[in-house]
């Protein structure tokens, strides 16, 4: 993903007296233009998933020093509609949301696509609305004083724009790079700390009871935590560990620099968890290395012996509150066993009676309060809480997960994971270390910023909302996108209103910063123009929220009808108020909404179906999380054909290996011959036709005929030939498709005529076509074509 | 009568060895017919007995009357005839079974059960404590190991904020259950947090081959010879409390908590077996259940002044739960030994109850680097000359009476077993109600009093012939676990004479140390109960009585009051008595009041002597040793002193030795028989330390220096500030008291003889 212009910048209009600018903006005030589209006649091209949104029309010279940068990537910051309707009618009237689709961090470490650093201390914010300055802001009075671009109070520059203090030097003011840039970083001064900045803290607290070590999780997870020690951020070697085994006791292990043997140490009274050291529990990863590593190369040996069935994760978060609530970081659970005693213990719940039908959606409510209450202590205290769960039995995925949902944590699910497997493994390996090398923020808080009439409504996501726009993070990971609702309180009357995401936090390397993306997005009068610029995709991620949200908290029926309601409502709009009557119709940037509300209609976090809760609660984590161009992939997964790909598929082009054409998510393409790859982000599907050749069984599995193919979980040899080159070439780029995502997805070889379940599972993913319980894409048209003709 | 000897045979001495035949005449006789008992003693001469005892329903046969011919024995005791076993059958004068034998009134059955656990030591470690201290504390541990038999099991409990139960069957890294201190868990709670199981509840061992050892064998408590490296390395790791402590604070330190998870770990795994916890305390408990402190340091530690005022806010509280705690311990027939090492109090008095119901060992010291620690804890593993431990377990006592005399009590640290038969007595003395008791710990040096009262109220009137006396008998049957690993039952079976009341025979049998030692043992245990001066009272009554019931006086002429020599040096006991640690507290700290009084109830006549009347011998130039009074008139400018307390051995220089000593006279040629004079009494006293059991304190002091306070407070104040210098001379030393001295002591006596009341 690139962070360059995304806006080609228009003519540069050579005007000094900037209000005299307002009014040329005015004049040359743009539009995108409006080509509708006609459902029913047009397949939707999915490759226009991956296009950019309908631009921002903002001239250029809007900006302060007419950068090309000035205004924010969508990778970091997109939102619903690329023109705003001026007034709260006209949205209203639009039945189109109006909401925010914020990533404030696109990749895992800062290095791989690094931001302008302002390091220089002067942060320039407006006094009324603290907003901060960027190059939407406007001087005036001489260059002496700033107009806020949010609500218009004329602020004082600071002195240090023009003169540096500590040199003695004038500055090129029109050099700084929070006036050029939409994205940047300030370096926080004293004013912005309660306190120094905390180092990283890390608590894995790692599940070793029976089902733990059989699986293979406990050496895994020791073995990777070890692997990883040098990827781990620890620039200002003020990084922090602590293990603790969970049984049915907690297992703590006292580590000193001077001693390379730990000491382990079993609390077993889980009524009141207590620490057992006042230190040495947690340690400095530097300081204490050479004992970190023996207990890690140790630690699988420690358990291996054990007939404990019992697990008290609960009990175990409670203490790593205890150990790390005055300094906050992260808890990372690794578990395969449901928590069945201590604190916020859980019992297993009765699914066979509940699945498929409305009472379903119980089994995604927290079974106790414990997951309510504790993440808003942690939140409080600044502790993440990340679940890695692993069990091949119910575990309760819906309860667990809130502790992630409220604390800007994770839910990482591998149902049935086992480690000898070597994929299982592989990929825990792999997704782990990624985690553990991420560059996270700590401490953090993020607050939206409106021009005077919008306000931020609602917001979506893993945090804690604190206050009324404030959500409070107390680690902020890079590979999370959140979603905020934005409401028109007053009309907006000049041509373009500008939004604002702070994210304060502290640096994993000990620095306090404010990450700072400024959008200015153009107003509009008609709903012409708002339609031609509606971005599907930030819909789309919107409706995924919501649908979570009501799943969560009402019913997942519910959930899928306001999935249709919300298309039918656009349709309608869009016919009785643009089309002049044609059914059915939708601009061409919102062509694939249909499809995409299909999408999440029939995925397996809100399909009508008997889906294994645990499986369901899960997707709803990924649902409500994933930013946006890997949202799109879970809910609409890419189909390639690939024994007939064209020459260039899989082999090198100028981005990396070419892929094939996208193809509809249908079975009509299916050939009884053929070789398919269809991946959602989290599976990758090999699919291979109950009559593929000799040849093609040959070159791409090495084996002599298709009989002695497997439908299983598996990796796909790389053989000396064209095509396997080519095809692994499709498979590995295929992977990488979402940049800034630790996931490695599982590559599934799939018979046509091989496992029924297995081959149903990927047939469920191809949503275009008619299921038991869902829609095909067809009948979903005629479903919305009837309701908008109601 | 030789008393010595008697106790030589048997390991009894008796208040009085011919007995009163009625229960009123025995009443006038004051001191009650009573034994000491030291039931281990060492005997070279009798080997353990490797057969079953016979026995009539409870007692064994011994002093019984056998017929040889028809194979019948007749139990003294309840007069039951009973049929002799099979094994007896070539029974005949000449071949007597050696519990017939005159030479066995003491023998020693090896029983037949067989043991199924090896003794079991669970060391409880206080680890707030200062580096030096930790250091000695482990040294001493690491080498007790290389003590104990190598099948022993040992276990290790650390403890300070929190406690912890190390698995030392663990080895892949030091592992530890850690408990919180401010808790008291139940001996429930503590076996599900180990994860173990009730020895009642284990799966059954298939039987043949080789036991595995259950869990708790495995984890927690394992022979010596397979844990010694992994312990020594968790003791050589042992680390300070690493909680802090504030400098206005007391640590934090649990001492409650880790007795209570010690003794749960043992009667959860072992209950029945024969086992020890010992505790090494550094310090007040000031946490948790069991607390005697605050953690406030202005809050000081409660005093003798305190408790006489009620002004008490954690004593009756940890009293209770100590109590409770031993009573457990005591149940499973464990031991739990007490080693305090502080400058300050450490809650003893609280805690003794563990000590004192166990049979177990309570040491006092200033520190773990001091040798009263260092060598009182190593003498605990002293061994027989067959290598064998010198403790036993699971001991207990019955006490059989012919029917002319019943049990009363016993005084010692044993409890109760609540056995009722008709030969307990109707007055109770000490832990009464019952025939027998339970010891638990017990060691050679164990003494127990047994009281007892005379049951006749007519006196012989079934007897045979006139004038043939009859005779009574008492049978003491010990039973418990030898160190070797087998039950063991030692038999005593003694037989006294009764005679009419006023009978020459019975003041002539009057043993008149023995009866200070027992008499001191009732004052003690009623101080226990009483205010200090209704007891002071009771003993001077007693005394009194005794006094008027066996002196001999002219009408009217006080100065003609003469006592028998089997009584003379009574009076004086029960003078020191009087004004010892045992009943005058306040001089010590409550701590040392309940040390003092846990040994005087475990040692025999000899020693409780020296404990009651120190001894003190003088050493001059040109003269042997000689012992000397206890009064301030043998403190003399050319001798040197040797007190004995028993708990102290002091040498004191007097003022010219003194003086010549820092001259250094003794290292110049010519002073040659000076050196000698200073090496005299340091040899004496090295022998003393030899078998002292706990080491007692040495000290060596001079004439007006601050360590001579210790003589001067068991000198009789002949001379005192009160009496003037009329008679003291040159020769004498004034000591600054208000106790009258033993003369005054000895007259006021006097002056009570008859028409005072006999009550
Ligand atoms: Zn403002
Ligand atoms: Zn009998």
């Amino acid at each position: 993903a690139g962070y360059g212009p995304h806006n080609p910048p228009q003519s540069v209009a050579q005007v000094t007296d900037q209000f005299q600018q307002m009014g040329l903006v005015q004049g040359l005030n743009l539009t995108n233009p409006l080509i509708p589209i006609d459902l029913h006649t047009t397949r939707p091209q999915l490759e226009d998933l991956e296009a950019p949104p309908p631009p921002l029309q903002i001239p250029a010279d809007a900006s302060l020093t007419h950068s090309e940068t000035a205004n924010c990537p969508p990778e970091f910051m997109r939102c619903t509609l690329n023109a705003i309707p001026k007034d709260h009618g006209l949205l209203k009237k639009s039945k189109l949301p109006l909401a925010l689709v914020v990533r404030p961090y696109i990749t895992l470490r800062e290095e791989e696509a690094p931001v302008p650093v302002v390091g220089d201390s002067v942060i320039s914010r407006c006094r009324r609305c603290r907003a901060y300055i960027n190059p939407y802001a406007i001087f005036i009075e001489g260059n002496t004083r700033w107009r806020c671009n949010f609500c218009g109070l004329s602020n004082e520059v600071p002195a240090g724009f023009d003169y540096d203090m500590m040199t003695n030097h004038g500055l090129d003011r029109w050099k700084r790079e929070e006036i050029n840039h939409a994205v940047v970083d300030f370096i926080a001064p004293k004013e912005y700390m309660v306190r120094a900045p905390p180092p990283l803290v890390y608590v894995f607290l790692i599940d070793v009871s029976y089902n733990a070590v059989t699986s293979g999780l406990v050496a895994t997870a020791a073995r990777t935590i070890l692997e990883s020690l040098d990827r781990i951020p620890d620039n200002d070697r003020r990084t922090r560990i602590s293990i603790v085994g969970v049984d049915s006791n907690l297992c703590f292990f006292s580590l000193h620099k001077d001693r390379a043997e730990p000491e382990m140490l079993i609390v077993s009274d889980l009524e009141d968890v207590q620490l057992p050291r006042p230190d040495d529990l947690l340690v400095g990863l530097h300081e204490c290395r050479a004992g970190i590593e023996n207990l890690l190369t140790h630690f699988n040996e420690m358990f291996q012996h054990t007939q404990n069935g019992s697990n008290c994760m609960g009990s175990a978060l409670e203490a790593a509150h205890k150990m790390i609530g005055n300094l906050g970081g992260k808890a990372v659970c690794l578990t395969a066993t449901l928590p069945n005693v201590g604190t916020g213990k859980l019992v297993p719940r009765d699914e066979s009676k509940l699945l498929g039908t409305p009472k379903a959606s119980s089994l995604l409510q927290a079974q106790n309060s414990f997951y309510r209450s504790f993440p808003l202590e942690c939140s409080k205290n600044q502790m993440s809480v990340d679940m890695w769960l692993f069990s091949s039995q119910y575990q309760d995925v819906a309860s667990l997960s809130c502790l992630p949902r409220y604390t800007g944590g994770q839910t990482f699910h591998y149902p049935s994971w086992n480690a000898s497997r070597e994929e299982d493994a592989f990929k825990f390996a792999h997704e782990f270390s990624n985690y553990l090398s991420m560059e996270i923020q700590l401490e953090a808080v993020m607050r939206v910023r409106g021009a005077v009439g919008l306000r931020m409504s609602a917001f979506y996501g893993n945090f804690f909302n604190r206050s009324s726009d404030l959500c409070a993070f107390p680690s902020f990971p890079r590979d999370q996108s959140y979603v905020v609702e934005v409401s028109i309180d007053e009309d907006l009357k000049s041509p373009f209103v500008c939004i604002q995401t702070a994210v304060l936090h502290s640096t994993c390397h000990g620095e306090r910063r404010i990450r700072v993306l400024t959008m200015a997005i153009p107003t509009a009068k008609t709903l012409n123009e708002v339609y031609a610029s509606a971005d599907q995709v930030a819909i789309a991620a919107y409706m995924t929220h919501r649908a979570v949200e009501r799943a969560l908290a009402s019913k997942l029926e519910e959930a899928r009808e306001s999935i249709v309601k919300t298309i039918a409502g656009i349709c309608e709009t869009y016919k009785k108020n643009i089309s002049g009557g044609i059914s059915l119709q939708l601009p061409n940037n919102l062509k694939l909404l249909p499809l995409l509300a299909l999408g999440l209609y029939k995925h397996i976090g809100l399909r009508d179906a008997a889906v294994p809760s645990d499986m369901r609660a899960a997707a709803l984590c990924l649902l409500s999380t994933l930013p946006a161009p890997a949202l799109m992939n879970y809910i609409l997964p890419r189909f390639y054909s690939l024994h007939d790909m064209p020459d260039e598929s899989g082999r090198p082009g100028p981005n990396g290996i070419v892929m094939p054409p996208r193809m509809n998510l249908s079975t009509e393409r299916f050939e009884r011959f053929g070789l398919y790859l269809i991946d959602d982000g989290q599976s990758q599907f090999l699919w291979v036709g109950r009559e593929a050749v000799p040849q093609l069984i040959m070159d791409v599995f090495d084996l002599s005929s298709i009989n002695e193919l497997q439908s299983k979980k598996g990796k796909l040899p790389v053989l000396e030939n064209e095509f396997s080159e080519r095809i692994n070439g499709v498979i590995a780029k295929s992977r990488e498709y979402v940049s800034g995502l630790l996931y490695y997805p599982n590559l599934y070889i799939i018979r046509e005529d091989g496992e029924p379940s297995l081959r149903q599972w990927v047939l469920s993913h191809l949503i275009e076509d008619r299921t038991d319980r869902g829609y095909s894409y067809i009948q979903f048209l005629n479903l919305l074509k009837e309701k908008v003709n109601a | 009568m030789d008393f010595d000897a008697m106790e030589e045979q048997d390991g009894v001495r008796l208040s009085w060895n011919v007995w009163p035949s009625t229960r009123l005449e025995a009443s006038r006789t004051v001191v009650p017919i009573a034994a000491l008992y030291t039931p281990l003693k060492e005997r070279d001469d009798i080997p353990p007995v490797q057969y079953e005892p016979i026995a009539c329903k409870q007692p064994y046969i011994n002093e019984s009357s056998v017929d040889m011919r028809a194979k019948l024995w007749i139990c003294p005791f309840c007069l039951q005839r009973n049929q002799m076993p099979p094994h007896y059958k070539d029974i005949s004068p000449s071949s007597l079974p050696m519990e017939l034998l005159p030479k066995f009134t003491t023998i020693e059955y090896t029983l037949g059960r067989p043991l199924q656990v090896p003794p079991i030591f669970v060391f409880v470690v206080d680890t707030c404590q200062d580096e030096e201290n930790l250091e000695a504390l482990r040294d001493s541990l690491i080498v007790s190991m290389s003590l104990l038999p190598p099948n022993a099991l040992v276990g290790l409990i650390t403890y300070g904020t929190m406690t912890q139960i190390h698995e030392i069957g663990y080895t892949e890294c030091a592992k530890s259950y850690v408990f919180q201190g401010k808790k008291n868990y139940t001996a429930k709670r503590v076996q599900d947090m180990l994860g173990i199981l009730p020895a009642n509840m284990r799966p059954q061992q298939p039987s043949g081959g080789p036991q595995r050892p259950s869990g708790v064998a495995a984890r927690f408590l394992l022979p010596v010879s397979q844990c010694e490296f992994q312990l020594t390395s968790v003791l050589e790791q042992l680390q300070k409390d690493p909680w802090s402590v504030a400098s206005d604070k007391r640590p934090t330190r649990c001492t409650g908590a880790a007795l209570s998870v010690a003794v749960s770990l043992l009667e959860t795994a072992f209950p029945g077996a024969g086992a020890r916890i010992m505790l090494f305390a550094g310090g007040p408990a000031t946490e948790g259940p069991g607390s005697v402190v605050s953690i406030e340091l202005k809050e000081p530690i409660r005093s003798h002044h305190d408790i006489e005022k009620d002004n008490i806010k954690y004593y009756k509280k940890a009293v209770k739960f100590y109590e409770n705690l031993a009573k457990r311990a005591s149940t499973n027939g464990h031991v739990v030994d007490i080693f305090a090492a502080c400058l300050d109090q450490t809650g003893m008095l609280e805690m003794k109850s563990l000590s004192n119901m166990t049979g177990g060992a309570l040491i006092l010291s200033d520190a773990f680097t001091t040798s009263i620690y260092k060598q009182s804890f190593q003498r605990m593993f002293n061994k027989d000359a067959q290598g064998h431990l010198q403790m036993g377990f699971n001991a207990s006592m019955d006490v059989l009476t012919t029917k002319e005399l019943r049990v009363s009590g016993l005084i010692g640290h044993a409890v109760s077993l609540n056995k009722k038969t008709p030969m307990v007595g109707e007055t109770e003395i000490g832990v009464g109600g019952t025939c027998a008791w339970k010891m638990c710990g017990i060691t050679p040096r164990c003494s127990y009093g047994v009281y007892f009262e005379v049951a006749s109220q007519t006196g012989q009137q079934e007897g045979p012939g006139q004038g043939q006396s009859q005779k009574g008998l008492i049978q003491f049957l010990l039973q418990y676990q030898h160190s070797s690993g087998v039950f063991r039952l030692r038999v005593t079976t003694i037989c006294r004479a009764f005679m009419p009341g006023g009978h020459e025979a019975i003041a002539q049998s009057f043993d008149q140390e023995t009866a200070a030692v027992l008499m001191a043992r009732i004052a003690v245990f009623k101080a226990e109960i009483d205010d200090g001066p209704d007891v002071l009272r009771w003993t001077d009554r007693m005394l009194i009585r005794l006094c008027a019931k066996f002196g001999q006086y002219g009408k009217d002429d006080i100065a003609s009051f003469r006592l028998a020599p089997n009584f003379t040096i009574y009076p004086q006991f029960m003078f020191h008595l009087r004004r010892s640690q045992f009943l005058q507290v306040f001089n010590n700290s409550p701590d040392e009041t309940a040390f003092y009084r846990h040994v005087l109830n475990r040692e025999n006549v000899n020693n409780s002597l020296t404990m009651i009347q120190p001894t003190l011998t003088s050493f001059t130039f040109d003269k042997p040793p000689e012992p000397v009074l206890l009064d301030s008139v043998s403190i003399k400018p050319d001798a040197i002193l040797l007190l004995d307390t028993f708990f102290h051995i002091l040498i004191f220089h007097g003022e010219t030795i003194a003086q010549w000593r820092k001259a250094g006279y003794q290292d110049q040629e010519g002073y040659q028989n000076f050196k000698e004079l200073l090496e005299a009494p340091r040899a004496d006293a090295g022998e003393l330390l030899v078998d002292r059991w706990p080491i007692p304190r040495y000290i060596v002091c001079d004439s007006g220096g601050s360590q001579a306070r210790f003589l001067l407070s068991k000198l009789n104040p002949s001379t005192t500030h009160m009496s003037g210098n009329m008679y003291g001379g040159p020769q004498g030393a004034a000591i600054f008291t208000d106790d009258v001295s033993l003369q005054t002591f000895m007259e006021h006596l006097k002056k009570y003889r008859p028409p005072y009341p006999l009550a």
